[in-house]
């Protein structure tokens, strides 16, 4: 009887199910590398969706390193285009360190006159986090914004109430938004649609049209004016969906700080209201690490009293 | 039978004498309780017309009774305000009977820009073939309705935005405002009808056709972000809604539960890969903007209970000396055959008696004061502006309440004459004769 079962019975070599657990892993791995890799349904095109955590896509930081720019202005292509705006997104923030600075803004507004605001920011942008405090005016000092882990929430003192606000909301009704105190990204929130060279001021410069690569980025056109020695933006103009002209940033001053070159003072002219414009300057820039809970509500809670 | 009514007959009317016995007494005490009725009634009568005032300006805020939102998570797991489903409002349909309109909805916070002035305000789309609700409730100031019909990208404002722009009909404003997936988006209007806002609690939202805003939003034409049900009856809303709750979710559809934001959005974040619905009431919203209302309502019944207490301690105070006064009265009557509880409910009648009448009498009172005051114009902008209707506050006490009031009334005075009501029938007749002899 157990001879003729055993006669029966015929088994799977060993070498054979080792063979197939290769393949099998190796499907597993590539349908993963695949998941991961290619654009969700109606996202971003031609590129992996941004990894989780930073938000950077994969390579971002290591690929500009070595890429050759063109001597010549007129010979630059939409991937060199975008590898020079990739270049000024990297060297206008702090992968490598925190940052801690005062901000001062000067506010125009037609009906609201001149005023001023101060602020205190914390930003790590590796992890795409800043904490602003506001130290002026004095009314509205103690007030706070948050952005960690793909959240922000603004803080009030006097409520003792976090509420939700987003990226693309103005900051106090000016022509600031919350995203001009975040780190750059605009290589990986746009494609590059058409080029041409121009000059600005004394300035040669290499003008990009770009379109938004998802429906979800605050301004769906924008214009960008690079001066290509320095490699650094001079001058944005933000559209809408409509193509008309929202906002106009310009980039007057930079300073080096360790690899960042620090846009230190920003105007933004509002595209509607002309007459609506604000400066931005940056003073008491530092680089020195913040410690972790800088970046949690507790924090903002405790610090705005 | 017959003896209990005779019995009741004489209480009453030995009450009545009593009462007009000492005039000055009465018109002081009954003044007391008058003044308490006329108090709460005002106070009712008030909430209850805020109340009202605010369900139907909450109704013109929503643009319905009952709103449907649905939420389509984008490919980056991100919630809009988006859907597309014509299912719902088949569903909706079946599920509720007396709905007079079920209308898309569009909305946006968006800033209007006219020269270098500007003000953010809510947007709504209306498909104004289908609209009943503001044809009916919104008092064009001028233009009129055949142009926002047929006029395309044509607004509707309200007259304090219009007055603060220095528009009239035909400006052409530039409108500023954010898409369903959060783009910044600007378009052109131009204004074509301007609507009393006093005659809309203070309503600042402005109207455009609901294709218009779709585009502006960057929706297909065949999306929307709400449904809004417009009932024949109001006070039928909460009822209708989780009918319709219960026939959506019979079919699959996912509901939020749970009426506070946090909540919503909470179970939204849950169910992300599918369309998260929303179902929110007048009753619901009025709630909210109504809970200023509460403390309202709060002080007034606190108000009451004070003018309660110190009407109980007058009444109580005025049948003890009461007491003092007819003790020897009290005691022929003993002698006469009346016995201890003719006497006490003698008392007690008398008290109903007063309180009822100064009750009635302050109910009464309360009436056309209350009516006066709705006549007083206020500010429909200010912070009550809400809870007005035309710029004025509503009087609409019930007869519910008005009943409340005075049973309670007579019940305090019940309460206050008891402790009198049964020393007077303790009274013993011979000792009182000899005391007061």
């Amino acid at each position: 009887m157990l001879r003729f079962y055993e006669k029966k019975t015929k088994y799977f070599p060993s070498k054979s199910i080792r063979d197939i657990s290769l393949v099998i892993l190796g499907l597993v791995l590539v349908l993963c590398a695949q998941a991961q890799g290619s654009p969700p349904p109606g996202g971003p095109k031609g590129g992996g969706g941004p990894m989780a955590g930073i938000g950077l896509p994969l390579g971002f930081l290591e690929e500009d390193k070595n890429y050759k720019f063109p001597d010549d202005i007129t010979k630059y292509t939409a991937k060199d285009f975008l590898m020079l705006v990739r270049r000024t997104d990297i060297r206008s923030s702090f992968y490598n360190s925190d940052m801690s600075a005062t901000i001062t803004t000067v506010n125009v507004s037609p009906t609201r006159g001149t005023f001023v605001t101060k602020e205190q920011i914390f930003r790590r942008d590796k992890d795409d986090a800043f904490l602003m405090l506001t130290l002026e005016p004095e009314s509205r000092k103690g007030q706070g914004m948050l952005r960690v882990d793909n959240n922000m929430w603004r803080y009030d003192p006097t409520s003792r109430r976090f509420t939700h606000t987003t990226l693309k909301d103005t900051y106090q009704d000016t022509t600031v938004t919350n995203n001009d105190f975040r780190r750059w990204q605009r290589s990986i929130d746009y494609s590059v649609e058409k080029l041409s060279t121009g000059t600005l001021g004394n300035y040669k410069v290499i003008i990009g049209e770009l379109k938004a690569s998802n429906d979800e980025v605050p301004f769906p056109y924008i214009k960008m004016y690079i001066e290509t020695d320095r490699k650094i933006v001079l001058k944005v103009e933000e559209y809408s969906l409509s193509m008309k002209l929202l906002r106009t940033a310009y980039y007057t001053q930079y300073v080096q700080i360790g690899d960042s070159f620090v846009p230190t003072v920003q105007i933004f002219q509002d595209g509607l209201v002309p007459e609506k414009r604000s400066q931005v300057t940056y003073t008491n820039i530092s680089t020195k690490p913040l410690p972790d809970y800088y970046f949690t509500k507790e924090y903002l809670e405790r610090v705005s009293q | 039978m017959n003896m209990h009514l005779s019995n009741l007959k004489l209480h009453l009317k030995l009450a009545a004498r009593n009462v007009r016995r000492q005039p000055n007494r009465t018109i002081a005490l009954g003044g007391a309780v008058a003044f308490s009725a006329l108090v709460m009634t005002l106070i009712s009568g008030f909430v209850s017309g805020m109340d009202m005032a605010i369900q139907d300006n909450v109704t013109l805020y929503s643009g319905g009774h009952i709103l449907i939102s649905g939420y389509t998570p984008s490919w980056s797991g991100r919630l809009q305000n988006r859907f597309i489903d014509d299912e719902i409002a088949k569903t909706v349909e079946s599920a509720v009977t007396d709905i007079r309109t079920i209308s898309p909805l569009a909305q946006a916070r968006a800033t209007i820009v006219f020269g270098t002035r500007e003000i953010q305000l809510t947007l709504r789309g209306i498909d104004w073939t289908k609209d009943e609700l503001y044809h009916d409730s919104l008092l064009l100031s001028s233009g009129d309705w055949k142009t926002l019909n047929e006029q395309d990208r044509s607004m509707l404002m309200s007259s304090q935005t219009a007055d603060r722009f220095g528009l009239s009909i035909g400006d052409q404003v530039v409108v500023r405002l954010t898409t369903a997936s959060g783009q910044q988006n600007v378009t052109d209007y131009a204004v074509s009808a301007i609507y009393d806002d006093a005659a809309s609690g203070g309503m600042t939202t402005a109207f455009v056709s609901f294709g218009n805003l779709i585009a502006d939003l960057n929706m297909k034409p065949n999306e929307q972000q709400q449904i809004a049900i417009f009932l024949k009856d109001s006070t039928n809303a909460e009822r209708a809604a989780k009918a319709i709750a219960e026939a959506l979710t019979e079919k699959g559809y996912s509901i939020a539960s749970g009426t506070s934001g946090s909540e919503q959005a909470t179970q939204r974040r849950m169910n992300s890969g599918k369309v998260v619905y929303s179902i929110s009431t007048v009753q619901e919203l009025a709630g909210e903007i109504g809970s200023a209302l509460g403390s309202i309502r709060w002080i007034g019944y606190a108000v009451f209970i004070l003018m309660l207490l110190v009407s109980a301690t007058g009444i109580a105070n005025s049948y003890q000396m009461v007491l003092l006064e007819r003790t020897k009265e009290i005691g022929m009557l003993r002698c006469i055959g009346f016995k201890k509880k003719d006497v006490f409910a003698s008392f007690i009648s008398e008290g109903i008696l007063l309180a009822g009448a100064a009750a009635i009498a302050g109910i009464l009172c309360a009436l056309p004061i209350g009516l006066g005051i709705s006549f007083i114009p206020f500010d429909p902008h200010g912070d009550f502006g809400a809870a007005l209707v035309k710029g004025h506050l509503r009087f609409v006490p019930t007869l519910g309440q008005l009943l409340i009031i005075l049973v309670f009334i007579m019940i305090v005075a019940v309460v206050a004459v008891f402790i009198p009501a049964r020393k007077a029938a303790e009274v013993v007749p011979v000792e009182a004769l000899r005391i007061t002899a």
